[in-house]
């Protein structure tokens, strides 16, 4: 005997449908430590500007809080592979 | 070409490999290797990426990090060369090594070609038999294989006799015979043709972890990992690159502070000029080169750290059988003793020898037949008694009770004395007279009685001496295991010219001079091939197995010889040596290049601080310095290509020698050659 099917189907709610996109997001770690970066250069930047006087455009600020954060990053990577090269 | 360099490249033969289209996998290659999830695994080339994608950003918005005093769109063409030339050094990076990995790749596709899914014939537990695809077999089961079909899987024979043509693996055509029984003789591998007759055999691996699976995986890289001396050069490199990348980027306030501003692209340029892209760029090349010379002489090496440790073994403990002797033992004279006549210890000695299948009892055989000697029993009425290394003696016992015995001199003796035998000093005199000439003496005896001595000849196989002499110059000591007695043993390795040897030699005195030596902090290298061998080598820094030998050997060794030629292990040494030899020498042409490109670019960014006279090259613009070294700086990975997979030419001297050579060759030419390759770059290219 073939089973009917339910006449009412659960809607989800948009926690529950935004759950696993989270989830998602969450397991992937790229975005969230972009995300993380840009607001740090929120504080960044301004000091920035702040050092070099007006000669220094708020974009090339910014431009330039990034690059000082990439510089650091790649420095903490170097570091990762100094003392765990067996990982690379 | 030397002696030594031609007879390493007679014993070369590695089976068929398609080179087609090496180039332009390669090509492919290294734009995949472009991926930064693989470029992230070599940091200094990593660093070199993300300066690529910065410069292409200024080249897009040369202002993009500050207002720069040039005019925007000559800034922009520098900039854009910049990123060409940095985009080039990574893909060159990437070329090195997608073709030094390309050799592999083709030999693992020539080798998936023999192992096609063939049929097999699966003896079922009632007799009859089952045809099934071979990848569904199983351990334990019983296959049948005839004249003219393909071995479905790896396996020891059970029962039959056949000759097997296994040029698919070691490129050897000529046939091989296997049957059951015995060590070396009994294992099959799948993918093989049975040409004659036809094997019963019993699977020993499972679908995909076959010998040749396990080649494919082997050969292809799938399985590499970094090797210690690779990892600590990464650590080496990493430093280096960690203290320019500091120094570069604190440069920036200080060009400002000294009046002389200066751009991102520049400073990009001068990091990757300092940091060492040579080497960095060419390390897994070398060491998947490296390993590729191994698999060219038909060496199956399970790691890089196998072939690396190769190059620092300072002890070989080599078998003297087959090794260093020629191994095929002739019988070349019978001296009776005790007043026996020549023409009875021929009588005995080939009743001991009836079921001796090995060339040395089969020649004790023809010579006995030679001087009149038959038989005067029924073979079928007679026990044979094995070879054991144990008992070191073998024979037959007779149906009336009399047993005939053969082998080494003071196992006869205990078996004579253990008959209630009387031993006279004429069977040590004959004793002495074969040992001093180099031969092995072996007792026959009936009983109590001792017959006399066989003169079994061994011969040192031709240039071995020199190979050990190149070896002793190169600081590896050399031990020779045999199970002869001292007296042959000292006459042999006097002739060959090893440094010591190990007399009357038991499967347990492997491993224990492996350990003695050991215990000294020296890395020892060994051969074996049989199931006694598989501790000593597994304890052995490298194991070398033959592939004749049995599985249990080929499991523990890191290292299978498809030609089951133990003198290779000589050669593996040198390989070795030639692959830290290589790695040493470009590491240290790349760390001088530095001094050439730093006098390049430095008196460009701080000109303005009247700096001028650190331009020792005179290159003509700021421009042209910048582009000139960085051009060098790309060109110089593509030109070592082959230096870097063919390796340094070998020389066997010792270690302070090859520095100090190293040192002028590749030391003082790293910082010569940049200077020169430099300025010639800053004359050719158009640049005001």
């Amino acid at each position: 005997m073939v089973n009917p099917l339910p006449l009412v189907q659960s809607v989800p709610s948009p926690g529950e449908a935004a759950a696993p996109l989270w989830r998602r997001l969450y397991r992937r770690k790229g975005p969230p430590s972009l995300f993380l970066l840009l607001c740090l250069n929120l504080i960044i930047a301004p000091a920035v500007q702040g050092a070099t006087g007006p000669q220094l455009l708020r974009t090339q600020a910014y431009a330039l809080g990034i690059l000082g954060l990439v510089t650091i990053l790649l420095s903490g990577y170097l570091f990762v592979v100094m003392f765990q090269p067996e990982r690379f | 070409m030397n002696r030594t360099t031609k007879r390493r490249r007679d014993r070369k033969h590695t089976p068929k490999v398609e080179m087609a289209g090496l180039y332009q996998r390669a090509i492919q290659d290294a734009f995949h290797k472009l991926d930064p999830r693989i470029a992230v695994r070599n940091p200094v080339m990593f660093l070199v990426w993300v300066g690529t994608v910065v410069t292409a950003l200024v080249t897009l918005d040369p202002n993009l990090f500050g207002t720069v005093a040039a005019p925007p769109n000559p800034q922009r063409v520098l900039n854009g060369s910049i990123t060409v030339i940095l985009f080039f050094t990574v893909w060159f990076a990437n070329f090195a090594e997608a073709v030094a990995e390309g050799r592999g790749k083709a030999q693992a596709d020539s080798l998936r070609a023999t192992r096609s899914d063939t049929m097999a014939r699966k003896v079922l537990p009632d007799g009859s038999t089952q045809s099934l695809p071979s990848t569904a077999l199983r351990r334990g089961e019983q296959v049948k294989v005839m004249a003219g079909e393909m071995v479905p899987a790896d396996g020891e024979v059970v029962a039959g006799l056949a000759s097997v043509d296994e040029s698919a693996i070691t490129g050897e055509s000529a046939p091989v015979l296997k049957q059951p029984g015995t060590d070396i003789a009994s294992s099959v591998t799948g993918g093989t043709r049975v040409i004659s007759d036809e094997l019963l055999i019993r699977v020993t691996a499972d679908p995909g972890q076959g010998f040749i699976d396990r080649m494919i995986a082997l050969v292809e890289g799938a399985e590499r990992r970094k090797t210690p001396n690779e990892i600590a050069l990464t650590v080496l490199l990493t430093v280096l690159t960690q203290v320019f990348l500091i120094v570069v980027a604190t440069m920036l306030p200080l060009a400002t502070y000294v009046k002389t501003p200066t751009t991102i692209a520049i400073l990009i340029s001068l990091l990757v000029a300092l940091i060492p892209t040579t080497i960095g760029g060419l390390l897994s090349a070398i060491g998947i080169a490296g390993m590729d010379r191994v698999a060219q002489f038909n060496v199956i090496a399970t790691s890089g750290r196998a072939v690396e440790a190769c190059g620092d073994v300072n002890t070989l403990v080599l078998d003297k059988t087959g090794t260093i002797t020629l191994g095929n033992r002739l019988a070349e004279e019978f001296i009776p003793v005790d007043g026996h006549g020549l023409g009875d210890l021929a009588q005995v000695a080939l009743a001991s020898s009836i079921f001796d299948e090995t060339p040395e009892g089969r020649s004790i055989g023809q010579l006995a037949e030679r001087l009149g000697a038959t038989l005067e029993f029924n073979r079928a009425t007679v026990e044979g008694v094995e070879f054991s290394a144990r008992t070191r003696m073998s024979g037959i016992d007779l149906a009336d009770g009399r047993q005939i015995r053969k082998g080494a001199v003071d196992a006869i003796k205990g078996f004579v004395r253990s008959r209630g035998g009387h031993l006279t000093p004429e069977l040590d005199t004959a004793y002495e007279k074969v040992s001093k000439l180099g031969g092995t003496p072996l007792a026959v005896c009936q009983d109590g009685e001792v017959y006399g001595v066989i003169y079994l000849k061994d011969r040192v196989k031709p240039g071995i001496k020199e190979r050990f002499d190149q070896l002793r110059r190169m600081g590896v000591r050399t031990i020779m295991l045999t199970g002869d007695n001292r007296i042959t043993a000292a006459v042999i390795a006097q002739e060959a010219g090893v440094d010591d040897f190990i007399a009357e030699a038991t499967p347990e005195d492997k491993i224990e001079v492996i350990r003695r030596e050991q215990s000294q902090g020296k890395l020892v290298a060994m051969t074996g091939d049989g199931t006694n061998d598989a501790p000593a080598l597994a304890q052995a820094n490298v194991g070398l197995a033959m592939n004749s030998g049995t599985q249990a050997a080929k499991e523990a060794a890191n290292m299978v010889d498809l030609d089951s030629d133990p003198t290779k292990l000589i050669d593996l040494v040198t390989i070795g040596k030639q692959l830290l030899i290589t790695r040493g020498a470009l590491t240290t042409f790349s760390i001088a290049n530095d001094i050439a490109k730093y006098f390049a670019i430095i008196p460009t960014i701080f000109s303005a601080a009247g700096i001028g006279a650190l331009n020792v090259m005179g290159l003509k613009s700021p421009q042209s310095a910048i582009l000139s070294a960085l051009i060098y700086n790309a060109l110089i990975i593509p030109t070592l290509i082959p230096l870097a997979l063919k390796g340094v030419q070998f020389r066997p001297l010792t270690a302070d020698q090859l520095l100090r050579r190293n040192i002028l060759i590749y030391g003082l030419g790293g910082v010569m050659a940049p200077f020169l390759a430099i300025k010639l770059i800053d004359w050719v290219i158009p640049i005001p």
